[in-house]
């Protein structure tokens, strides 16, 4: 018998990779203000359903690529209590991207679940 | 498990002590941010819970050290490839002149411009700064001014790491460091005084002037001559089809022949690429040494 938890994990991370990038993106496309990264998580723990294995902490990660492509900016404010916060907005080719993002999620949710049902 | 938020920075730290410094850097200002927070507001909804408990619960939701970290370790690993260009095998002559398409070179030349002007203002601003944080200790206010030309040196220090970052390609901090929130000045500025890095920031910004200006007396140097190589042969034959300009008594006309012209520009060309190649060089040398300077270990 093979282990399979392993296997279940990385897939599990796999598939993270690629929402949450989407996730994020999206959140930040419908919020007006500017935000940081604890009000992004606490967002989507109110927002309903949690997926295994996305904590927290592998979000700022994934906002700090998304900046580096230049899909996301940044700014760093002072904070009345504690450390300075990081704050992010979507930029224009954030937009844009986000609009691809959605058609090639709505295409690979159909492929799979069409495939899925056999 | 973990008491304060510091234990789990250091836990984060070691978890990633194989990664690039300034990806950690960055991963631990993140976990620094997110958890002082999410304990702040925890503390705020249910003021009864232990902060310990609460600290459990809020690490909980961020993940431990060792998820943190290699959820850093995968993102930078699927994006960096896409910073670095990519090299294809060249032939030697290929490679010389292929500088003038490497980005990385016309950074370095860039940088190695904008390093006269800011290394001057570094060395003004670090002179001045010591010396004024210096002679007014003797003072009660010469303590405050000290510990604000000391973060001024962390943010100047942050500042040239985005520029190195940016026009020589080396990966550097995002996020200034920051010293533990809940001391109180005189113990933060203590702490600044005694961290070996606040120093070595203080001779980069002092080294930054004379290379500052090395670099820009190299680039106007051979700029120049460059340019003569190729210009002149241009006028000497403008002035061979029209005999009458003799500009000054040394006319290089005397000295050299006609078909030497050609060679001129191409010599002149030659020095130019040549000194790209070099400052592409010195821009990596450079960033080198700004990371090792400026990054804290």
């Amino acid at each position: 018998m093979v282990d399979t938890s392993l296997a279940t994990k990385k897939f599990q991370k796999e598939m993270n990779a690629g929402t949450a990038s989407l996730v994020l993106l999206s959140v930040l496309s419908r919020s007006k203000k500017p935000m940081y990264g604890y009000q992004i998580a606490k967002h989507l723990e109110e927002s309903g359903p949690q997926v295994p294995m996305m904590k927290q902490g592998t979000l700022y990660p994934v906002l700090r690529s998304l900046e580096e492509n230049g899909l996301l900016e940044s700014l760093v404010e002072p904070s009345v209590s504690g450390p300075p916060r990081r704050y992010y907005k979507i930029t224009e080719d954030g937009r844009v991207a986000l609009k691809d993002w959605l058609d090639i999620w709505k295409q690979t949710k159909k492929f799979v679940d069409a495939n899925l049902k056999g | 498990m973990f008491n304060t938020i510091e234990e789990y920075l250091d836990a984060l730290k070691s978890e990633m002590k194989d990664a690039d410094p300034a990806l950690l850097q960055d991963a631990l200002a993140d976990a620094r941010e997110h958890l002082s927070t999410a304990l702040a507001e925890a503390g705020e909804s249910s003021p009864k819970t232990k902060e310990s408990d609460a600290l459990r619960k809020v690490i909980e939701e961020y993940g431990t050290p060792e998820e943190t970290a290699s959820a850093y370790n995968e993102v930078e690993r699927r994006t960096s490839p896409a910073l670095k260009q990519t090299i294809k095998p060249r032939s030697a002559l290929g490679r010389f002149f292929g500088v003038y398409a490497d980005p990385y070179a016309w950074g370095a030349l860039l940088y190695m411009l904008i390093a006269f002007v800011t290394g001057i203002f570094y060395f003004t601003w670090a002179v001045t700064g010591v010396s004024l944080s210096i002679s007014l200790l003797i003072l009660v206010f010469g303590f405050p001014l000290a510990l604000l030309f000391l973060l001024s040196v962390r943010g100047l220090a942050l500042l040239e790491g985005r520029l190195v970052e940016a026009l020589l390609g080396v990966r550097m901090p995002r996020n200034p460091l920051f010293s533990h929130q809940d001391m109180k000045w005189f113990d933060r500025l203590k702490a600044l005084l005694t961290d070996k890095v606040t120093w070595v920031m203080l001779v980069y910004m002092l080294l930054q002037f004379v290379l500052g200006t090395v670099y820009f007396v190299l680039i106007v140097t051979v700029l120049s001559f460059s340019l003569s190589f190729i210009v002149s042969p241009f006028f000497m034959a403008f002035w061979d089809l029209h005999g009458q300009f003799i500009v000054n008594n040394n006319d290089l006309r005397d000295i050299l022949p006609k078909w030497s012209y050609p060679l001129l520009v191409l010599f002149g060309i030659l020095l130019w690429t040549g000194f790209m190649n070099l400052a592409k060089g010195i821009g990596q040398l450079h960033g080198k040494m700004a990371k090792w300077m400026l990054v804290q270990e």
